[in-house]
């Protein structure tokens, strides 16, 4: 057993905690407040060949693994939840699917703008009436010729208004069942297809989330991602990676949620000592620390069975569902630490718990993943 | 096409030293970082080098463990690296250091334009190695720079001096020792990390070299500084002032 990253993903943390402490770090609380979409520090970001990490260089990304990729969206996560995400959706999984399922034609069309960070990819499954449940979706694509006539309304779609390629997945053919759904690459400006309403959000407030809505938005058969009938089975592709990216979030909320308490348990005076000493304050902190490492293991863990090309779905999940649930719980600790502090806009603590709730909920709710987990420790 | 040379250090980062009780420096989980300033160095000679063509050999002396820091000098542009290295270098004098580089430099790279080096090292700065290095090779100094050019066989550099700015010229080949302001070195990016392991490195061990090279330097305790206010306050007025020339005679500051 090696606990130890090697000397490339060690150089590369340091180089992009570096980078976020220059350009993240700076703005994070202003594009939180205004819910903006920083352009200028994805372009930066696209420079750097951060958007398209485990990608082949053949194909406009780094060559790089998924740990080094997990471990970028955690840095980024530390300073920035918002950002960190984005990130992780763009290569977690419109990135990912494409290079793991597209044609050759597919990936040099459309995985070569979005690894190289000149395009924004979003992932395009989630309906008003389909969350958990994903059967109960009612988004259709008829076949027409040689092409598919969508039509459907999905929702609370990350990158929504942004992206450029949309990877939409709904039915073919809904009486197959299980089998019957389809995904497809479809890029922006695609007549029928519309980026609806744009949602404000509690958290993760920069990264942009909004409606997509499918009127009779007609796509040619070749941009069918994956065989006819697979997109159930592609779903789960973009799962299991996308769960690991969530879970780097996570460890990356909770890095900087111990980072601002040991700063401030330290420097705060109360009762004539810092609070730091004060074994209430000292134990949550231990406790943090603890969670912390557990949820970078598990998330790590997931991202090197990913790389020795083992199945890693239920690892995912549990990584996914402990960074979640801890992330929640212990910018709430972080919160409460910081006092009054804590509960004023501006202070770090504060944006990081209303970051951290949506991972319990996102790319499958935390009780989703119990229900994969068990599925499988059942079996 | 020249060839540009640029030292660099491997050194603690000092943002992950930790105050222990009593003053006490903990350096438990301290990483390792090239020296602020040899960054600017080796900035600087890529960015000559792609102005002008050429080629970038980094050259550093340290312990084994600093192999990750040529790694991350040749992510920073470098095209190539000498890494001298022995466990016993923990503790070399500067005078030392620049003897290990002027004896690499002369041997091993027969024909070169520039050294660039950092003004003083991130850990010491005792900005002693880059001004001997030039004396042990017979080269044309110049420190304090903040800007830097080569025309044909000259370089032309400004200096920044107490009183101002010096402009200067030296003939090629010569020996800079670059300042923060000179440039704001590059975040590699992931491919520049992952290229530079396939680029050249050459080893150069004790072993190998003529110097007698123990290390000079014994370190016996590094402690925390400490201010100590008393907070008094003193009026300004003459009884306030006798009162404070009073006070620095009692704590023993003058006599």
């Amino acid at each position: 057993m090696n606990f130890k990253l090697t000397e490339e993903q060690e150089l590369i943390r340091k180089n992009i905690r570096e980078f976020c402490v220059k350009n993240v770090e700076p703005i994070a609380a202003e594009i939180d407040e205004k819910e903006a979409h920083p352009a200028d520090l994805f372009r930066k970001l696209a420079e750097g060949g951060w958007m398209g990490i485990p990608i082949p260089a053949q194909y406009g990304g780094s060559g790089a693994d998924y740990m080094t990729h997990a471990i970028v969206v955690e840095e980024l996560s530390r300073s920035c939840s918002s950002t960190g995400f984005t990130v992780s959706i763009h290569v977690g999984i419109a990135c990912m699917l494409i290079n793991l399922l597209g044609s050759e034609e597919q990936k040099k069309k459309f995985l070569v703008p979005l690894a190289t960070g000149q395009h924004l990819g979003a992932f395009v499954l989630t309906e008003p009436g389909a969350g958990t449940d994903v059967m109960a979706a009612t988004t259709t694509a008829a076949k027409d010729g040689d092409a598919y006539v969508l039509n459907g309304t999905k929702t609370f779609i990350s990158n929504g208004p942004l992206a450029d390629t949309y990877l939409v997945f709904c039915w073919t053919d809904k009486a197959a069942g299980r089998k019957g759904m389809s995904s497809f690459i479809i890029p922006k400006g695609t007549p029928g297809l519309k980026p609806g309403e744009h949602f404000h959000k509690m958290g993760l407030r920069s990264s942009q989330t909004s409606e997509v809505v499918f009127k009779d938005c007609r796509v040619p058969a070749a941009n069918l991602l994956g065989a006819e009938g697979a997109g159930m089975a592609n779903a789960g592709v973009a799962f299991d990676h996308g769960r690991v990216g969530i879970a780097a979030q996570g460890v990356g909320i909770l890095q900087a949620a111990l980072d601002e308490s040991i700063r401030y348990a330290k420097q705060r005076v109360q009762m004539g000592s810092p609070i730091a000493r004060h074994q209430a304050i000292a134990w949550m902190i231990a406790d943090m620390a603890t969670d912390l490492q557990a949820a970078r293991f598990l998330t790590y863990y997931a991202a090197w069975l990913k790389d020795n090309k083992q199945p890693f779905t239920k690892e995912a999940s549990m990584a996914k569902l402990f960074a979640a649930e801890k992330a929640m719980h212990h910018t709430t600790k972080a919160v409460q630490i910081h006092g009054g502090y804590g509960y004023i806009k501006g202070a770090k603590v504060e944006r990081l718990m209303r970051d951290a709730k949506i991972l319990e909920i996102y790319e499958g709710t935390s009780e989703a993943q119990r229900m994969v987990i068990s599925g499988t420790v059942l079996r | 096409m020249p060839t540009l040379i640029a030292c660099f250090k491997w050194v603690v980062d000092e943002a992950y030293i930790r105050r222990g009780p009593g003053g006490a420096l903990d350096f438990s989980s301290v990483d390792y970082k090239i020296g602020e300033y040899d960054r600017n160095a080796i900035e600087e000679a890529v960015r000559l080098r792609d102005a002008g063509g050429g080629s970038v050999i980094g050259v550093t002396v340290g312990v084994p463990e600093s192999a990750k820091g040529v790694k991350d000098g040749l992510s920073r542009g470098m095209d190539q690296a000498f890494f001298v290295s022995d466990p016993s270098f923990r503790d070399l004098e500067p005078s030392q250091t620049a003897a290990i580089l002027a004896e690499v430099i002369r041997t091993r790279i027969p024909q070169y334009d520039l050294i660039a080096c950092g003004e003083g090292s991130s850990d010491l700065y005792a900005q002693q190695v880059g001004p001997r290095l030039a004396e042990l090779l017979g080269i044309p100094c110049v420190c304090f720079v903040q800007k830097l050019s080569l025309e044909g066989g000259t370089l032309r550099a400004e200096r920044r001096v107490e009183d101002g700015v010096e402009v200067v010229e030296a003939p090629l080949p010569a020996l800079v020792t670059v300042l923060p302001d000179i440039n704001t070195p590059r975040i590699p990016g992931v491919k520049d990390t992952l290229m530079a392991g396939k680029k050249p490195v050459t080893a150069v061990t004790k072993e190998e070299l003529t110097g007698r090279l123990e290390g000079a330097l014994k370190t016996e305790a590094m402690t925390a500084s400490r201010l100590e206010r008393t907070g008094e306050k003193l009026a300004a007025d003459a009884a306030g002032i006798a009162r404070f020339v009073d006070s620095l005679r009692k704590s023993g500051w003058i006599t």
